[in-house]
């Protein structure tokens, strides 16, 4: 477990000397515009550089913060419900600080801070908000003070780093039972996450599907949360959407999944965007979120419910969550000769499942999949959650022909092998530009590239050469 | 017909584990012979003299307290099936199980199964990363492909081991060890999972199992390209 500094906080005696902050603040920026220039991302380093030169340097920047502070936390969804619950509050007029990227260390969070901040270090923002790394939430959370905590959700995510998720629920309960006041936003459907509110005793938003039939046959298999968090009892489900997400109850005690405030029901899936009808305080809205997927409707009830639990209208709510654009490399849409192209990151076993079953879906006669697999320390060197994914549903179709790249390519294609896809369906190739090459040169009708996070830049840089940004389902002419 | 019993699927599944399951099973398949596969919970009943390929994955240290009492009752059968040959496979958890006891940090002694002879004691730093080991099979040396992630030193008494650490750490980091072996039960600490990688493996346990049933025949090759190409991505890298 990576240890929680806590910075040695300056303020206590008068703050920081000026000239120290100032430094660190030019120091930060400096970084910020050199990675910039170099052509990378790079949104952590100016943070690592800021807190060097003054350790107490977020601690400062975030307390200057007008109105307060939401912060997401859970495996999967972070960065778009983060996006989204930025977008709820810029349309309702306030000026927010976002860690849009991705960057979710304490690092990171430094660095956004130290980006929108003036020289002198001053700070002019209503809301921060801040997706944070689940391990690195104790140590954040004790230099920024949330007013709001998402908790999505918790699955099995680079076991090499985290271990187990366990180990997971009990830090960020440790670091919660330190944060009296703090209003958490909840998953329903997850137990996992949905214990919070009786482990913290803090007051709690949930929100959740209501009455939704899975059709598609991904993530049936590796369930978190088969047995009750507080006796150990086996939970029983009467509806089950994938992984352990679903409607439970345990079979030895009294704990059941809690009534949700914000629910989706009468869902419809389409193929680029997602529409129900959202039930709460005793009304109905009809809300259309322009990404595909459960997990992403999943999102954009946690931003409603952050939205609503700060008094943000519901009109002006949907209106933000409508208008929502897809980050880099979350379903990112693209078009090459004509023909649509998906980029999407995928980083643990149950993302991955709800990626594939995008290619599950639809009529079309055949498909390109890329898939590039890295073994670094931001993917998790540890590649054996590969086999934790349900790639056996694609053996059923025929239709699919798969290009293998990254560091680990070899291992995919060998897990496709194993899944019962014919050999002769599975192409490899270490160069990563000659795999996309091939994905997109393919006689599929629709292209997905999926890719673990150190290959999602490259992939990208790689794909925006070739395609352009766009979505194809937007380019149709309307119908209606 | 082969029957694989996979022990405690629900609780024991850390780190793609049931991909030993898939590939033990389509090597099977892809030869033409049947083969079965029943999971076995908590307190289900399990013939293990009835069975020919038992696996035990890993676990967190909550599963692994919640099997404790249920496998200590089958200890007996499982202990008589074992000496008639039972081919068993158990990885991390499954393998600390088998042995004499588990030592934790601040001292408490956990039995264990006592059926090969092994301890186990809580470590500082987890050993992690990929690891290459030596095998022997059928008398010639196979190189084995992995990863670990552990934080318990294993140390092996009159049990042998699995085999010599090339790359990695293996059972405790220091005496150059990896896993146990003692007649068809393989431990081991490699993920990754171990079996789809390393088909000499996988197929040397096919034979043992149907050897057992009295079909002693050489196995049908099959074609290993995608195989020796990722083993040959850590060969690489590591060697």
């Amino acid at each position: 477990m990576p240890s929680v500094k806590t910075a040695k906080v300056c303020y206590i005696t008068g703050g920081t000397a000026p000239i120290k902050r100032i430094m660190a603040i030019a120091a930060g920026k400096f970084v910020c515009w050199l990675s910039r220039l170099s052509g990378n991302q790079g949104s952590s380093l100016p943070g690592l550089v800021a807190r060097r030169i003054c350790p107490g340097i977020l601690v400062e920047l975030a307390a200057q913060v007008h109105r307060g502070v939401v912060m997401i936390t859970g495996t999967n969804g972070k960065t778009t419900t983060g996006n989204m619950i930025a977008g709820v509050l810029l349309a309702a007029g306030y000026k927010v600080i976002n860690n849009r990227e991705g960057a979710n260390l304490i690092t990171g969070v430094t660095a956004s801070f130290v980006r929108k901040s003036s020289l002198w270090g001053k700070i002019d923002c209503d809301y921060a908000v801040l997706e944070v790394d689940e391990a690195s939430f104790p140590g954040v959370t004790a230099e920024v003070r949330p007013q709001i905590v998402v908790l999505t959700n918790f699955f099995r995510d680079q076991l090499d780093r985290y271990w187990e998720v366990d180990k997971i629920v009990g830090l960020i309960n440790t670091a919660l039972q330190k944060l009296p006041g703090t209003r958490l936003v909840l998953n329903a459907d997850d137990p996992l996450a949905a214990q919070f509110r009786e482990k913290t005793g803090l007051s709690c938003t949930f929100y959740g599907l209501g009455g939704f039939e899975r059709r598609s046959g991904t993530g049936d298999r590796v369930r978190e949360a088969r047995f009750c968090p507080f006796c150990g009892a086996p939970l029983v489900y009467d509806n089950f959407y994938y992984s352990q997400l679903g409607i439970y109850k345990c079979s030895g005690c009294p704990f059941v999944r809690p009534e949700a405030q914000v629910e989706a029901t009468e869902i419809v899936l389409g193929p680029s965007s997602t529409t129900s009808m959202v039930v709460y305080d005793h009304s109905r809205v009809l809300l259309t979120v322009p990404a595909h997927g459960l997990h992403n409707l999943y999102n954009a009830l946690a931003a409603f419910s952050a939205g609503s639990a700060l008094k943000i209208g519901i009109e002006s709510i949907v209106r933000a969550l409508e208008n929502y654009v897809p980050v880099s490399g979350r379903m990112e849409a693209f078009i090459y000769h004509g023909k649509p192209v998906y980029l999407n990151l995928v980083k643990n076993p149950a993302g991955f499942n709800e990626g594939l079953a995008a290619l599950l879906n639809g009529k079309e006669r055949s498909k390109d999949v890329l898939l590039a697999i890295n073994d670094l320390d931001a993917d998790g060197r540890d590649i054996s959650w590969l086999w934790d994914v349900d790639f056996e549903v694609l053996a059923e179709t025929g239709r699919l022909s798969f290009f293998c790249t990254g560091r680990r390519g070899e291992e995919m294609a060998l897990r496709l092998k194993y899944a019962g896809i014919s050999t002769d369906r599975i192409g490899l190739s270490r160069d990563m530009r000659a795999a996309i090459r091939k994905a997109l040169a393919g006689t599929g009708e629709k292209v997905y590239l999926y890719t673990t996070y150190t290959a999602l830049w490259p992939a990208r840089k790689i794909l925006s050469r070739m395609a352009v940004k766009g979505n194809y389902d937007q380019n149709l002419p309307s119908l209606s | 017909m082969i029957k694989i019993c996979h022990l405690y699927p629900e609780l024991l599944n850390l780190y793609g584990d049931r991909g030993n399951i898939i590939a033990f099973v389509r090597r099977c398949q892809w030869r033409g012979v049947d083969v079965t596969t029943r999971e076995a919970n908590l307190g289900d009943p399990v013939d293990f003299s009835d069975t020919d390929f038992l696996f035990l994955g890993g676990g967190s240290d909550r599963e692994q307290d919640l099997i404790a009492g249920d496998i200590k009752r089958r200890r007996a059968e499982l202990r008589s099936a074992i000496e008639n040959g039972l081919v068993v496979l158990a990885i991390c958890g499954g393998y600390q199980l088998l042995g004499q006891y588990y030592r934790t940090g601040d001292g408490r002694v956990i039995p264990g199964l006592g059926l090969l002879d092994f301890y186990t004691e809580a470590g500082g730093k987890r050993l992690l990363g990929n690891v290459v080991i030596e095998v022997m099979l059928d008398g010639a040396l196979v190189r084995v492909y992995g990863f670990e992630n552990h934080s318990g030193r294993t140390f092996l008494g009159e049990t042998e081991p699995l085999g010599k650490v090339l790359a990695g750490n293996g059972n405790n980091g220091c005496d150059g060890w990896e896993g146990a072996r003692y007649k068809n039960v393989f431990c081991s600490y490699l993920h990754g999972p171990l079996l789809p990688k390393n088909a000499g493996l996988t197929d040397h346990l096919i034979a043992l199992a149907l050897k057992r049933r009295g079909l002693d025949l050489p196995l049908i090759p099959l074609d290993d390209r995608f195989e020796k190409r990722a083993c040959k991505v850590l060969q690489d890298r590591l060697l």
